[in-house]
């Protein structure tokens, strides 16, 4: 079995879930590909936004938007003209390494923008569905929180999602990083090979069998 | 910074070192750009300062591989693109797809473009692709391909430049672009865009392709600093995958810090490099080489040297197999080890993953609105391996399922659903609710809820969403504007890695297999490297073609022509580079190679030639090579020491064994100075003769590495056509095919039926156009009366130029005409060839005589061995026996003229014959009279029978009872002969002795005669019709009499009376080896054959011939729409003598004639020898000897209407009378002990008795017996 050691929020958010579900999507990648007509608009928003903010002249790449598409942009876009000058990075991926128990692991993923202003700074996350319903304990708040607290090291952070469609937003406060590692190491124990009591070969390669 | 070393160093670990220090240093991870030669590479590289780094935030990561550069830069600047577009298919995010679409793209702009007259359309697609790749690999500008077309006189480069015009407009207007096209999009952007990288790390950049450098290039003013990792004796990727040699002190201005290993494999490595750039041979310790004659052999070998490791403690991920044809054959050899093994394949289809196959399948069925009969091959597959449904079960619903359709036309879903399966049912259900939606929700939902998610399928699942995202990418792409089937079709055939971003899964736990420029991408380094068919011109890459050179492509060319020494050179020096790179990664080298390929064809320009090292064979203890003592006549043969000679030798005069000794000698060296193997060339008429002279050299010289070229005319002609891609210099595309029988046959009928309304003619038309290609060729155009001919001649010509093929005359006259028209080929092989034997000289053309003797031109070493009284094939093919003439008269001549075969009286028997051709003033023989070698023949003047009979069934009775006497009364094994004047008589002759349980061997080329082929086909026929008893109990009956067994099986199958996979017969071993085959789902047919193939013969010599069978059924299965058909035409072709040039090998044992009737015809017998002959049915419509009597053929005379000099009918008798005395020559002395030479007065001619007159030689040569 591959000794996975690099997580982002949404393979800590199924190991959360299941072990075993984890096992088959990342280890054994026992999954159907789909691409779906949500992660479409997904990627499509994410990419305009993505432009918009950068500056760019975006007028010609709405044209590929469908009439509903086009209104939920032109709604946004005004709110995005408001803050986009105070966005200092967009589709910004990174790299955060940490221990558990002496083995190093790697928390990995893409900020969709980082907003920055006098009270610190913003993880805005563009959401084609639904938003977190708790999102104080939402694996992807956690790792965004604790990643870009590891980043700038401050604690002046917060997550805001947006809904492109509705609008709507949701404010995650920074709490504790120290908080934000108990949750994700409780999560990486699951793990064999983070498991003291059982991460020692012998022991894992009878787990195999 | 600039490092050159090479892999062996610590090269990559300074760039990591240098990098990481710009990380502590603080500067930014996004300010670095890191460019690795691959996805594997850059994983390692990532992987490594992951985990050298400190803990926190390491970085926003720019580690990439070029390709995947070039994409990420595309998507994140993409909006400039579009903004700099004037249309109105704007799109948020581009299409960066894979190659399937890309060739959709392509087929459409090659539709629009006309390229009526070009010869090579089959693969265009592919043609246009490879141009398309090198121009923008080398980064060349539009003046520099047409400066390049020009050199290379590409006459339809302006084509080739249109279609890729219309394919990149097409590809902007779908905003689609695969990894190639992505290079300009990429160019462009760079030229737009601030570059924001201030380090470039480099590593591998010796296999950097131009337009990565020219990037380079434009962002060197605002790069700090490059960290470049090279090996100057890198470009391994050099020509076909778009390499360049870069001067990279030049490029940065700095000198190269030089790091240089001097362990011993650095050394070695050096060596080779210098060693093969110099032309010498390579000889190391830590290399060996095995070479075998038959690729099945190398195999066997390989395997029990890995068994033998593996044994010793040596762990799967210590050895590498590393050859350029990872093909079926040696993966099922492979697998069957049952060892992991790790597949890296260049070449992998889709539809080669069995459950891909049948998800195929299963949509085409899906999708299909006109209730199409689907292959009940392919139905149990999908039920059984897709829907889950009980074996039984499954069989007895496709029966309902053909009859229900047969008889009524029923649908499938309509039966499915009134099927009592749940599973079935369900399927239905499934089918009512996508079957009219998109390719991929379809799929999406079976693989949904048909496939189970378990580990074991984790690699099937892994193709699964590889195809599912080719589906959506396709689709993506083209909304609903094209034909769901014609995409399938396309998917069938997608090549998995041609799309750089498909990632090869390497296993940590198994042994990998690959091409050795994997393994050097991957830098893969393991203890024990096996390189595979080293003979094979595969590992030498030459990629030319008629629309593109990779050579003359490349960014440097400067110069104004392309001749065969710049791709000699260029190959060798990419040849250095690349097996200096695979050396650096193993410790222990094993080289393997075959003198055959896996369908039997000859290996040659393989890499073998480079190497000296010590062959390593073990030797066979059932081989003893006995000595051999030339007589006297046969000594002459011995003392030549250069120049022309000939050899006019007797039938039986020992003229192979001497031949035999004379190369023996010119190997040792008496005779020529300098000589080395593959400077003799053996040419012979037959391929069994060939085959039969490479067994002995190869058995007396164990440890010769490198054999001579021996081989027949035909082959040595396909050699020069090949090697160095000449064939591109004749218009033709590499994979341009020689027609077989078949489909020769095949093109005649519809060509001429096209103008004649019928096919009656063909065989007429058959032999007209090779007459006819002959005369071009020795007398240029000239004006052909018969205009009909031409026509079709023309129709048939335009056809094999349409699908890039040659027949056998072309093979000659293209040959023929490379060396001709090139001084630099033709210098090539003048100096390879310092001696030439050729055998049977009397049967070769005046093609094939032009063509040894051009050859020969600069040593004039030739030797041409024969018997002008053996000449029999003039009447029927090109062959000229005056050329030999000719040249015995001008070459020194030895005359052998001594036979020690036959018995007193049959050399009586044969000279009578050749004084009454004297005697009747017809010009059959020379003045060459057989003598006997004193104390060698068996003396005995009454040995000729000459027997006149009556009646048919008399003449039938009399040999039948002779044979069974003498088979009764011999002490020791005899052989006998049938010796027929046509093919249709050895079927008659057959089925006598088959009914009187005597032993028959009929010496007849079919493919039905080959017991591997017959099995298969047998089991396949079952399989197709399992519900037919009829077909299981002939099955029965074949296997019981080819052995395989007991009578009992016989009486079980014929008590049966209903399907056998319905019982429940545990004791019987037919009904599970015969359920087995039933049961076992093979997608594909190969599989199946090899399977059937493995389990009856895989202890049995005719093991050799398993994947030639495999490969036979895999390709009329291509033709062909489903598996029932491909078995009924694999029995239609069962009496043709070869199919796409496949050549079994024939493994009789030393004694396999003994106590069995052998059954030929009088031409096939030429070279063999029997106990005792009988050559029946001497009529004089069979064996003509008087020119007065003789009847024309319509075939001789319609021949003579096509040729310049045609013959009147009175020569064409004469030519014909003088063959047919030579024939009965042959047949004569083929006999050791006794001759019976039979005629009978009346035979049956359509079931009734006809009288027939009896050839003269029961008058004029036996009478006087």
């Amino acid at each position: 079995m591959q000794k996975i050691d690099t997580f982002s929020a949404n393979s800590l958010k199924i190991l959360d879930k299941s072990f075993e579900e984890f096992e088959n999507k990342y280890i054994y990648n026992l999954s159907v590909y789909k691409k779906d007509e949500r992660t479409v608009l997904g990627q499509k928003f994410h990419t305009l936004i993505c432009f918009y903010i950068r500056g760019f002249d975006v007028k010609r790449l709405v044209m590929d938007l469908s009439p509903d598409e086009h209104i939920f942009w032109q709604k946004l876009e005004k709110k995005l003209k408001i803050i986009k000058s105070n966005f200092i990075k967009t589709e910004y991926s990174f790299l955060i390494k940490d221990e558990l128990n002496n083995f190093s692991y790697y928390l990995t993923g893409r900020f969709d923008g980082i907003y920055k202003d006098e009270k610190g700074y913003i993880i805005y996350d563009w959401k084609t569905l639904n938003l977190p319903k708790n999102p104080y304990d939402d694996i992807q708040s956690i790792v965004y929180l604790y990643s870009l607290s590891k980043i700038y090291k401050t604690n002046r952070i917060k997550m805001r999602y947006l809904s492109i469609e509705k609008l709507d937003t949701l404010d995650v406060d920074f709490v504790s990083s120290e908080k934000y590692k108990k949750k994700i190491d409780k999560i990486l124990l699951k793990l064999p090979w983070f498991n003291i009591s059982s991460s020692n070969d012998l022991e894992f390669q009878e787990l195999n069998f | 910074m600039l490092i050159n070393a090479n892999s062996n160093t610590n090269r990559t670990e300074i760039l990591q070192k240098k990098y990481l220090e710009l990380l502590n240093s603080g500067v930014e991870a996004e300010k670095i750009l890191v460019i690795v030669q691959n996805s594997k590479k850059k994983k390692e590289f990532v992987d490594k300062i992951k985990k050298e780094s400190k803990n926190g935030f390491i970085g926003s990561l720019k580690i990439y591989s070029f390709w995947g550069f070039i994409r990420e830069y595309i998507f994140e600047n993409w909006v400039i693109v579009e903004n700099s577009l004037k249309d109105k298919n704007t799109k948020i995010i581009p299409n960066l797809s894979g190659l399937e679409v890309s060739q959709y793209i392509f087929k459409k702009s090659i539709e629009e473009v006309d390229f009526t007259g070009y010869n090579s359309r089959i693969s265009l697609l592919h043609q246009l692709f490879r141009r398309n790749s090198l121009i923008n690999l080398n980064n060349l500008s539009r003046e520099e391909v047409e400066k390049r077309d020009k050199i290379l006189k590409q006459t339809y480069s302006n084509e080739a430049n249109q279609v890729i015009n219309k394919y990149k407009a097409k590809t902007i207007d779908l905003r689609a672009f695969d990894y190639i096209r992505q290079i300009n999009i990429f160019e462009f952007l760079y030229k737009k865009i601030e570059n924001k990288f201030e380090y470039v790390f480099v590593d591998d950049a010796d296999e950097i392709t131009p337009c990565v450098l020219a990037y380079f290039e434009y962002i060197k003013k605002n790069v700090k600093e490059f960290f470049i990792g090279y090996d100057e004796f890198g470009s391994s990727r050099l020509g076909y995958l778009g390499a360049i040699n870069v001067n990279f002190e030049k490029f940065l201005n700095v000198k190269a810090l030089k790091i240089f290993n001097d362990d011993i494999k650095s050394m070695n490595s050096l060596k080779i490099f210098n060693l093969i750039k110099e032309d010498k041979k390579i000889d190391i310790e830590n290399i060996k080489s095995k070479s075998f004659l038959k690729r099945n052999e190398m195999l066997d070998c390989v395997i029990k040297d890995i068994k033998i490791l593996l044994n010793s403690g040596v762990k799967f991920s210590d050895i590498a197999i590393i050859t350029p044809l990872t093909d079926e054959f040696l993966k099922m050899e492979l697998e069957k080890t049952q060892y992991k093994f790790n597949f890296i394949s260049k070449s992998e289809k889709l539809n080669q993953n069995r459950l891909i196959g049948y998800l195929l399948e299963l949509l085409k069925i899906i999708i299909d609105t006109n209730n199409r009969f689907i292959s009940p091959y392919v139905l149990k597959g999908i039920l059984i391996d897709i829907l889950n449904i009980e074996k039984k079960e499954a069989l007895c619903f496709i029966q309902e399922y053909k009859t229900g359709y047969e008889l009524q036309g029923l649908n499938l879903f309509d039966l499915m659903k009134n099927n009592n399966s749940e599973k079935l049912r369900k399927f239905v259900e499934i089918y009512e609710k996508v079957r009219f939606e998109k390719l991929s929700i379809i799929l999406f939902e079976i693989v949904s809820c048909f496939i189970p998610f378990k580990k074991e399928l984790s690699k099937d699942i892994i193709k699964i969403n590889q195809l599912l995202k080719q589906i959506v990418d396709f689709e993506d792409v083209f909304k609903d504007e094209f034909n769901r089937l014609d995409l399938i079709i396309q998917l069938e055939n997608t090549i998995i890695s041609e799309n750089p971003l498909s990632d090869d899964e390497i296993d940590e736990d198994s042994i990998i297999v690959s091409s050795a420029q994997k393994i050097i991408d991957y830098s893969y380094k393991t203890k024990y490297q096996f390189w595979l068919d080293v003979s094979s011109e595969n590992w030498l890459r030459q990629d030319i073609g008629p629309l593109y050179n990779s050579w003359v492509m490349q960014k440097k060319w400067n110069k104004e022509i392309f001749e065969l020494e710049d791709n000699i050179e260029l190959t060798k020096d990419r040849t250095a580079r690349m097996l200096y790179k695979l050396y650096l990664l193993g410790d222990n080298i094993t080289l393997y190679s075959s003198a055959y390929d896996y369908i039997g064809a000859e290996n040659f320009s393989g890499i073998d030639r480079y190497f000296e090292c010590k062959n390593e064979f073990e030797k066979d203890e059932n081989i003893k090579i006995e000595p051999i003592v030339p007589r006297d006549d046969q000594k002459e043969v011995l003392k030549y020491n250069g120049g022309l000679m000939s050899v006019s030798a007797t039938a039986g005069s020992g003229k192979t064994t001497i031949m035999l000794l004379l190369v023996d000698k010119i190997l040792s060296g008496e005779i020529l100075k300098d000589i080395e193997p593959k400077n003799i060339f053996v040419l012979t008429f037959m391929e069994s003769a060939a085959r039969n002279f490479k067994e002995r050299i190869k058995n007396k010289y164990p440890n010769l590495k490198e054999l001579p070229n021996i081989s027949t005319i035909h082959g040595l002609a396909l050699r020069i056509l090949k090697e160095n891609n000449n064939f591109s210099k004749v218009g033709l595309d590499y994979d341009f095919e020689i027609l077989d029988e078949i489909k020769r046959a095949n093109i005649l009928n519809e060509v001429v039926y096209k103008f004649l309304g019928s096919t009656e003619k063909v065989d007429l038309y058959d032999g007209a156009i090779s007459a006819y290609k002959n005369e071009l060729a020795l007398y240029g155009n000239f004006d052909c009366k018969n205009k009909l001919f031409l026509s079709i001649y023309e129709a048939y010509d335009v056809r094999l130029k349409s699908e890039n093929l040659i027949d056998y005359d072309d093979l000659l006259l293209l040959s023929l005409k490379l060396l001709k028209e090139n001084k630099d080929i033709l210098d090539y092989y003048n100096d390879l060839a310092k001696i030439i034997i050729e055998d049977e000289a009397q049967d070769s053309s005046n093609i094939q005589q032009n063509l040894i003797l051009l050859l020969g031109k600069k040593y004039k070493n030739i030797i041409r061995c024969g018997d002008i009284n053996q000449a029999i094939t003039s009447t029927f093919s090109n062959s000229d026996v005056e050329g030999f003439k000719e040249f015995i008269k001008k070459s020194k001549n030895v005359v052998m003229d001594r036979c020690q075969r036959c018995a007193t009286g049959v050399l009586d028997c044969a000279n009578s014959t050749v004084n009454y051709a004297k005697k009747e003033k017809i010009e059959a023989f020379g003045d060459l009279i057989m003598k006997p070698v004193e104390g060698k023949n068996i003396v005995d003047f009454k040995a000729v029978k000459s027997l006149i009979f009556e009646k048919e069934k008399e003449e039938n009775d009399f040999i039948l009872r002779e044979i069974q006497s003498i088979l009764k009364n011999a002490k020791k094994p005899v052989s006998i002969a049938i010796l027929t004047r046509s093919n249709f008589a050895i079927n008659k002759w057959a089925k006598i002795f088959d009914e009187n349980n005597i032993k028959i061997y009929k010496n007849s080329e079919s493919l039905i005669n080959n017991l591997c082929y017959k099995v298969i086909l047998l089991i396949m026929e079952y399989i197709a019709n399992p519900y037919d008893l009829k077909v299981l109990r002939e099955i029965a009956k074949e296997l019981y009499d080819a052995g395989f067994y007991e009578f009992d099986t016989l009486k079980y199958v014929n008590s049966l009376n209903e399907p056998i996979f319905l019982k429940k017969d545990f004791d019987e071993q037919f009904w599970w080896d015969i359920n087995y085959f039933l049961f076992k789902n093979h997608y594909s047919i190969y599989d199946l054959a090899c399977e059937i193939g493995e389990f009856y013969f895989s202890k049995t010599s005719e093991k050799d011939n398993i994947h030639m069978v495999a490969t036979i059924a895999q390709k009329i299965k291509n033709s062909q729409k489903t598996f029932e058909d491909a078995v009924i035409k694999l029995r239609e072709i069962q009496f043709k003598n070869n199919f796409s040039n496949i050549k079994f090998f024939k493994n009789e044992k030393k004694d396999f004639k003994k106590n069995t009737v052998c059954v030929m015809t009088l031409h096939k017998s030429k070279g063999d020898e029997f106990d005792y002959v009988f050559i029946p049915e001497l009529t004089k419509d069979n064996l003509c000897l008087s020119i007065d009597d003789c009847k024309l053929k319509e075939k001789s005379i319609f021949i003579q209407k096509v040729k310049k000099n045609s013959k009147n009918d009175y020569e064409l008798k004469k030519e014909i009378v003088e063959e047919n005395f030579r024939l009965i020559y042959v047949g004569i002395t083929r006999a050791i002990k006794k001759l019976y030479l039979s005629v009978s007065n009346n035979y049956k001619y359509f079931s009734k008795d006809k009288k027939f007159e009896n050839s003269e030689i029961f008058e004029g040569v036996l009478c006087k017996k």
